[in-house]
């Protein structure tokens, strides 16, 4: 009987939860949020200096060293070789463009559909979008080999009067990445001008000049705010087909080849959705680290968030699934003798084991945990949850790109791929996004204060029958 | 002719700033020499302001046209202009096409609504201009322009209606 009852008035309670745990209804006054960030920002202890110098070090050596190095001695140095021409540099820059789609998808999209959980991290979002995709362009330049004559690929014509072919998709590529770095950093930007003056406004030396100068000389007129809320409207709902325009071209990088494996119609969302699924872990991530290394993260970023984005990385991981077996299956069907060879390769090759992996890790593992609230809400159990499945987004990227290249309708060149220097140089890209990712956090303010006091001015709670219900209010 | 002075008064809330707005006006202070500046966008219909003109969605349009005109000379202009005969293929296919007309409209799109922010907020202006830092936490300052014989009214309308304080807006270097 008293069992009964403790578990009716835990009913009750969790029926009953108090609002206060949800950032919108537990608002505080602007000023004391303003200080918070900017203690968060300016708050460096030794160890985030510790690990700054470490990463500047893996950089140094693993990236501008292996680099230089690989330019000395040419690309010989990487496994690259027929008939895998394609290796790790293009494994890494499908899989650092994926990670970039998640800052658009998280601040555009929500944004448009008014998903109110997204207010307190789409800056750190949209950051990984600039960084991800300096970090994709780099590894491009790395599989160029000879960067110094990148130049070859830019919309001009060239000595003996021969333009680019804009009919390639390597030349959409080019067009299209670079669209939506524009874009992004334009899109990054424009809503951090307010909180680039709040910063000013509380800032003494070289960041008061940092900051005034970025600020442009903002002041909040109506003016002012009319017009950077028509264009973060315009960015929203135009960058969108742009995001999906980026991943969809990649994958008709290999989609519009006439290879096994490759020539597939769905390639294009399939690519996409992969895309989402590395980079919504990815931002998952980075805010279970934001929060737990930064001051006064706690109150920005909450169990709510992760629980919502639990359940995205869910939903997106069925999705995956589903467009990798639709994929799958009509190869299988179709009979083709060279795809059938390629299918066995990848599921019992000596590389089998990264086929697998990239199942277990995309599917296996978020569908076993994330459906259970307590992961969800857990940060470290959602890292970990968030780390495996960018394990197995790499391994896919792995599987389409050198694994399939190693079959082809010549037996005789078939040959597994050997990674070489790739393997420093993708250390040394990670660690170069983690280092530019933790200078910005001490530079801007990672968290957008005045969208977070929109979305507490919108919020309230009302009156439903007995129930107390929060509600929001459409404010524009 | 009396004299104008341009008045700052601080409130705390959006309600007492648009009630403010309308004793200004009942004062006889047009809106057009009224400025309403703070930390978040406060829409021009809570304030009960007249709509402010914004040429972004004009310029982003415009930007949008030029990108297209650009990306037609780069699919249908470059390769006629210097032809290169491939296997009987064709020089202007449309679906390729397609791809790079859509990429070069949405960036003239976009760039053109970030440089259109910039014009009609005349960013960047580094000049000294009327303002307090107390409106990037949340105050609401309303600005405006006054003449001399009804600035004692206006302060104590102003102060009546809950302002923290009303005094002559003071130019800063932001």
């Amino acid at each position: 009987m008293a069992a009964t009852a403790k578990a009716a008035i835990q009913e009750h309670h969790e029926a009953h939860e108090d609002p206060r745990q949800h950032l919108m209804l537990d608002p505080k006054p602007r000023g004391e949020m303003n200080s918070m960030v900017m203690e968060a920002m300016q708050g460096t202890t030794w160890k985030f200096w510790v690990v700054a110098g470490l990463l500047a070090g893996v950089v140094l050596v693993c990236l501008f060293g292996a680099w230089g190095y690989m330019i000395a001695n040419g690309l010989g140095v990487a496994g690259v070789n027929r008939p895998s021409y394609w290796g790790i540099f293009l494994v890494n820059t499908v899989f650092w463009i994926g990670i970039s789609h998640a800052g658009t998808f998280v601040s555009a999209l929500l944004r448009v559909f008014k998903a109110e959980f997204r207010r307190p991290f789409t800056r750190a979002a949209e950051l990984m979008t600039t960084f991800g995709l300096v970090q994709a362009g780099l590894s491009i330049f790395m599989h160029m080999g000879r960067v110094w004559l990148s130049y070859w690929l830019a919309p001009y014509p060239n000595e003996r009067g021969l333009w680019p072919n804009f009919h390639s998709p390597l030349a959409w590529d080019f067009l299209a990445i670079n669209t939506y770095l524009l874009a992004s950093t334009m899109y990054l930007f424009l809503p951090l001008i307010p909180d680039l003056a709040m910063a000013r406004d509380r800032s003494t030396g070289w960041r008061k000049t940092f900051y005034r100068i970025l600020a442009l000389g903002f002041r909040g007129t109506e003016g002012e705010w009319s017009h950077l809320r028509i264009a973060m409207n315009i960015f929203a709902f135009a960058i969108l087909p742009v995001m999906f325009s980026v991943h969809t071209i990649v994958s008709w990088d290999f989609a519009a080849a006439t290879r096994p494996g490759w020539a597939s119609t769905i390639f294009g969302p399939y690519f996409v959705v992969g895309a989402l699924h590395s980079g919504v872990s990815a931002v998952a991530m980075v805010l279970v680290v934001v929060r737990a290394r930064m001051k006064n993260m706690k109150y920005f970023i909450r169990p709510e968030h992760f629980n919502a984005l639990g359940k995205l990385m869910l939903v997106i991981s069925m999705t995956w699934a589903y467009f990798f077996f639709n994929d799958y299956m009509v190869q299988w069907y179709g009979g083709d003798k060279w795809t059938r060879i390629l299918l066995e390769w990848h599921e019992t090759g000596p590389l089998a084991w990264v086929w697998l992996l990239m199942l277990v890790c995309n599917v296996a593992v978020p569908w076993a945990l994330l459906w259970s609230r307590k992961v969800r809400v857990n940060p470290t159990a959602l890292f970990v949850v968030g780390l495996i499945i960018n394990v197995g987004m790499w391994c896919e990227r792995f599987v389409i790109i050198p694994m399939s290249l190693t079959i082809n309708r010549m037996p005789f060149t078939w040959r597994t791929y050997k990674p070489g220097i790739e393997i420093p140089l993708s250390f040394g890209t990670l660690a170069l996004f983690i280092l530019l990712y933790m200078i910005a956090s001490r530079l801007i303010p990672l968290v957008p204060v005045w969208e977070v006091q929109e979305g507490q001015l919108a919020h309230g709670l009302r009156k439903v029958g007995k129930a107390t219900v929060p509600s929001v209010s459409e404010l524009e | 002719m009396a004299e104008t002075k341009t008045l700052l008064a601080l409130f705390e809330d959006i309600d007492p700033a648009a009630r403010a707005v309308d004793k200004l006006r009942t004062l006889g202070i047009p809106d057009a020499d009224l400025n309403v500046i703070s930390g978040l966008p406060v829409t021009e219909a809570m304030l009960g302001r007249p709509r402010v003109w914004s040429n972004v969605p004009r310029l982003a349009l415009g930007g949008s046209i030029a990108g297209f005109l650009v990306g037609v000379f780069l699919a249908f202009g470059a390769p006629n202009l210097y032809p290169i005969h491939v296997g009987g293929q064709a020089i202007t296919p449309i679906p390729p096409s397609i791809v790079v007309l859509f990429e070069m409209t949405m960036l003239g799109m976009l760039v053109s609504t970030f440089v259109g922010v910039f014009l009609d907020a005349t960013f960047p202006n580094y000049r000294p201009k009327e303002y307090t830092p107390e409106v990037s936490d949340g105050k609401i300052a309303i600005l405006f322009r006054c003449p001399e014989d009804k600035q004692d009214r206006a302060t104590r309308a102003m102060q009546q209606l809950g302002a923290e304080k009303v005094e002559p807006a003071e130019a800063r270097r932001l």
